[in-house]
């Protein structure tokens, strides 16, 4: 699962993966369109739907964050 | 009641008196008092608007409160997933039905009374009105801040649906944080679950707090008076002429001139509206950060009216996205269009939230064409992102200081442009205005001219060295430093000077009265 995250994240936003810090989304490494496009490839590549009170800042601080939030939604 | 009157600031001094003085638990209260008090004095009328809706989302959220805690109970004895999910799906449904129905209602209200203020003239004019009804729609139609609480009170019942915080049971404290004074007119627009913590602590009486909230308010008069309203004797002038053989240099110095006022007005509200906050403990969010540093016009609007864009990025742009129309609208566009179809729900999306954004700041055409502008500037420049890398390579472009400087150059240029449709009187004088600088500039009869529109040469002058001084600050900030720490460091006599010199700056060169309303805030039309 991992893997795949990191794939596509490195499709989208490249920077991602270099980010050691904790707020992509108000440094401007992740805009809110590329957002989009993560969001919508993580659903189509692991079937799951992923509801907007999940797109906040706090779930797409960093790449670890996007993991944890992919693994928490196979879970439910 | 404006936050630059003597009115305002005895308020300010007699509730900070009272708000440190009165039991901890209950600080809360003082605020909500002065919070109802200013908006009262403030509107001159009845706050039934912010009564309305404050209600609404009082109702809507302790609905919420308790249709969750039903789902949970209830799904609690079920083991059947599948009937789990059913059961969830259908507490989902009610419950985002009574959130549609509570947007309805609010955004009801809101353009009712924005659109009010166009149509009542035109009632009045056919002489539909009475004097009795001139004088409800005065007092009760026209409130203050309708489109900032409005918004601040979707985005709480959207929060609250979305769990991200909870519903608050006392309708007391949600006034105060719908009504919250130092916002309540131009924002910045406030999160619940960040704003119920900073009114819910206690709060000690610290000198050092106290001083610097009194120094960022002292500072964003500055910017007010000194920058925004001397700009505005220029701009002003410039812009309500009838004159057709303005030179087009003249119309480039004030687009220019407007730019920085439109900020400086703005961003000096800001700071007195923090700077008050903070002299009671309470921490807003930022709204700027130095915008016209940016490199791209996406960096521009994240450093630019922060709080707005996040509310739209949030509430309108993910809801929208994620929602089944926008599933739909995606999942059809990467069907028809493989490689590109995946941007098509984003471009939807961020054109829907720049249509809204230039309707919520005006009411005429010219706004929906500066929301369009900036929506397809940004869709296109996203799409093309990847491209870009591509391109400076080919190029050779290496990214050093002087690409910086081209890239802030580009932005203020697509900012400029921008600009002339909402300053202009109307979409032909905008049409003029373009056509005088790009095929008409005369930059010798310019600078011959240039005190013929309201500001001497003196003045000119003087607007240029306070806005170095700003420059230089802003320049210190953008390099992480903290001016208000380096001043508090600074020897007693070099940080007293400064703080009587800003002042005395701003008694002497602050533009008071006049036929001009020095005290009007721009963004307070909006």
């Amino acid at each position: 699962m991992e893997e795949k995250v990191l794939e596509i994240l490195e499709e989208y936003c490249e920077e991602a993966l270099d980010y050691t810090g904790d707020n992509m989304m108000e440094e401007g490494v992740i805009d809110s369109f590329t957002v989009i496009n993560i969001v919508s490839e993580l659903e189509d590549a692991f079937d799951i739907e992923i509801d907007a009170k999940y797109v906040v800042a706090e779930n797409f601080r960093n790449k670890e964050a996007i993991i944890e939030l992919v693994a928490r939604l196979l879970d439910e | 009641m404006q936050l630059l009157s003597i009115h305002f600031v005895i308020l300010w001094v007699i509730f900070f008196a009272l708000y440190y003085l009165a039991p901890k638990k209950r600080q809360w209260m003082i605020l909500a008092v002065a919070s109802g008090l200013f908006y009262v004095v403030g509107t001159g009328g009845i706050p039934i608007g912010i009564l309305l809706t404050g209600a609404g989302a009082y109702g809507c959220g302790i609905y919420l409160k308790r249709s969750l805690e039903m789902q949970i109970e209830a799904l609690s004895l079920l083991s059947d997933k599948e009937k789990k999910k059913m059961l969830k799906q259908g507490f989902e449904r009610r419950r985002k039905r009574v959130q549609i129905l509570y947007f309805v209602c609010s955004l009801g209200i809101l353009l009712f009374t924005k659109y009010m203020v166009v149509i009542l003239p035109v009632l009045q004019g056919a002489g539909l009105t009475t004097p009795r009804s001139d004088a409800f729609f005065a007092r009760v139609v026209m409130p203050l801040g309708v489109s900032f609480y409005t918004l601040t009170a979707i985005g709480y019942v959207v929060d609250v649906g979305r769990e991200q915080c909870r519903a608050e049971e006392n309708p007391a404290k949600l006034f105060l944080f719908l009504a919250y004074f130092p916002a309540i007119t131009q924002g910045p627009f406030n999160r619940y679950a960040k704003l119920q913590g900073e009114f819910a602590r206690e709060h000690i009486f610290d000198y050092e707090r106290m001083l610097f909230g009194v120094q960022r308010f002292v500072w964003g008069a500055f910017k007010k008076l000194v920058i925004a309203d001397r700009i505005n004797l220029f701009a002003g002038n410039v812009f309500g002429s009838v004159d057709g053989g303005i030179p087009g240099s003249i119309y480039a110095l004030a687009v220019v001139s407007y730019m920085i006022q439109l900020y400086a007005d703005f961003s000096g509200y800001m700071d007195m509206a923090l700077g008050i906050s903070e002299t009671f403990d309470i921490f807003l969010p930022e709204n700027f950060k130095r915008p016209y540093f940016s490199k791209s016009v996406a960096e521009f609007w994240r450093r630019w009216h922060i709080t707005l864009g996040t509310w739209f990025k949030d509430y309108v742009m993910f809801s929208f996205v994620m929602s089944g129309t926008g599933r739909k609208i995606g999942k059809n566009a990467k069907k028809r269009w493989p490689k590109m179809g995946k941007h098509v729900t984003g471009i939807v999306g961020t054109m829907l939230v720049w249509l809204l954004t230039g309707m919520w700041h005006g009411r005429t055409a010219s706004y929906i064409l500066w929301g369009v502008y900036y929506g397809v500037i940004m869709c296109v420049s996203l799409v093309l992102e990847q491209q870009y890398g591509v391109w400076k390579e080919k190029l050779s472009i290496r990214e050093g200081r002087l690409y910086s400087l081209f890239c802030m150059a580009r932005t203020w240029v697509i900012v400029f442009v921008a600009d002339v449709l909402i300053r202009s009187e109307s979409l032909s004088q905008a049409g003029a205005i373009y056509r005088a600088i790009a095929a008409d500039f005369r930059l010798k009869e310019g600078i011959l001219r240039v005190s013929d529109y309201g500001l001497s040469r003196y003045g000119f002058l003087l607007l240029a060295a306070a806005c170095l001084l700003w420059l230089a600050v802003s320049v210190w900030e953008e390099k992480g430093k903290d001016v208000r720490r380096m001043l508090a460091a600074s020897p007693v006599a070099v940080r007293w000077c400064c703080y009587y010199g800003v002042v005395l700056i701003l008694l002497i060169t602050g533009i008071y009265g006049g036929s001009y309303d020095t005290a009007a805030f721009l963004y307070q039309s909006f």
